[in-house]
């Protein structure tokens, strides 16, 4: 084959989540330490491709990324066509254990992006133990909004396009255009109404201000990424998260937005390969 | 109001209107947007994806569909080549309070990506 083909592999598996069934599509590479990654609100796993090519990554860790149900290639649960799409914590939590489990990943790394930064929290609250370390990038207890959700998703807006605009401008302005542009298409390609559904988790569900007592760093560590030019989930309202949790550890990303994986890999790497360093190394 | 700001104001109105003039998109935006240059008001009218006249306001009693209205400081943030956080887009600088958006926000949602590129038209190229 005279082309060069790329080391992900995809694969679909099934498995039950609060009572559905539900068929997943995950894509992985690597070999070595699990590392579960979360995708943000409204997009799939895609924006973890950067990490799976990355042999800095793939030689010690196996790399797993899977679209969420509802979200790129998982579809919803059967029967969504009567129900309103709305994530909840309590939802999101037994998501992501019933993926590790449905994969016997023993102890593996989760790390997870925006809501899947938000999660992360909230599985070192509940599931410390379950979890070799995680890695929260642009994750606070709480933010403020900053419009109304409700134009996501109405007859007379265009839901992806409007999904991508409001989230360009958390892109920082030094990501490369190819990078930036292609974490805005996914956000075009969202299901309707799926981001709202996700950001119901955001802003209705998981006001985790002093709710993320008792845990555990030193058995599980905790590490908080956050780019300087996310306005959603600022620098300062991680800080903020941290200061409630002995041990976590913050590193504000500069030059770096909302998408640090998807809209610059290459700032990203700079900050995540000492994190995972020190993972292996524990 | 001094004579400073009202020169700040029309200054960053002359910048805008040299960069909107050549600003075109293929798609098809009809709309009347108020924007407001620290405090200098103009109607922005905008048919099929393009700027087609920049009038100020002068008549009392004028239509429009949505206001952006921003500081001087905001706008001269906004255009820098590399604007620092926080001053990087329109809704992060409304967040801030360094802008204000007000009005009829169908047309402005609706349209959002066009807005908000014809708004940074004016930004400084990356030396």
């Amino acid at each position: 084959m005279s082309v060069k083909l790329e080391p992900i592999v995809g694969r679909y598996t099934s498995f039950d989540i609060q009572g559905n069934q539900c068929r997943v599509y995950f894509e992985e590479a690597g070999n070595g330490i699990p590392l579960v990654c979360l995708h943000t609100a409204g997009a799939d796993n895609r924006q973890y491709r950067h990490m799976m090519n990355d042999p800095e990554i793939t030689s010690r860790f196996r790399v797993i990324a899977f679209d969420m149900p509802w979200h790129g290639k998982s579809y919803p649960p059967e029967g969504w066509q009567d129900t309103e799409y709305k994530l909840s914590t309590a939802l999101y939590v037994d998501t992501v254990m019933a993926f590790c489990a449905a994969l016997e990943l023993e102890r593996p790394v989760v790390i997870g992006c925006s809501i899947g930064g938000r999660i992360v929290l909230q599985l070192a609250h509940l599931h410390s133990d379950k979890f070799r370390a995680l890695i929260g990038v642009e994750a606070a207890d709480h933010q403020q909004p900053w419009y109304d959700t409700s134009w996501l998703h109405r007859g007379d807006v265009h839901g992806g396009e409007v999904c991508a605009a409001l989230v360009s401008g958390l892109v920082a302005p030094q990501s490369p255009a190819a990078h930036r542009h292609e974490t805005l298409w996914q956000y075009m390609q969202g299901g309707p109404g799926i981001f709202k559904g996700d950001l119901y988790f955001y802003r209705v569900d998981s006001d985790l201000r002093g709710k993320l007592t008792g845990i555990r760093t030193d058995l599980c560590p905790l590490y908080l990424l956050t780019g300087e030019y996310d306005f959603s989930c600022t620098p300062e309202d991680t800080l903020r998260t941290a200061k409630s949790i002995p041990g976590a550890e913050v590193t504000v990303m500069r030059e770096v937005g909302h998408f640090p994986m998807s809209e610059n890999p290459a700032k990203f790497r700079q900050y995540l390969l000492p994190v995972l360093k020190r993972i292996q190394d524990s | 109001m001094t004579r400073s700001t009202t020169a700040t104001g029309a200054q960053l109105l002359q910048r805008f209107t040299l960069a909107a003039s050549t600003f075109t998109k293929p798609r098809p935006v009809q709309v009347d947007m108020l924007v407001q240059f620290d405090d200098v008001p103009v109607i922005v009218r905008v048919r099929d994806g393009r700027v087609t006249e920049i009038v100020e306001r002068a008549v009392a009693i004028q239509s429009w569909d949505f206001a952006v209205k921003g500081t001087a400081e905001g706008w001269r943030q906004f255009w820098l080549a590399t604007p620092p956080a926080g001053w990087h887009d329109l809704l992060a600088l409304n967040k801030r309070g360094a802008f204000t958006i007000e009005g009829h926000l169908h047309p402005l949602m609706a349209h959002l990506q066009f807005i908000k590129d014809l708004l940074a038209s004016p930004r400084e190229a990356v030396a």
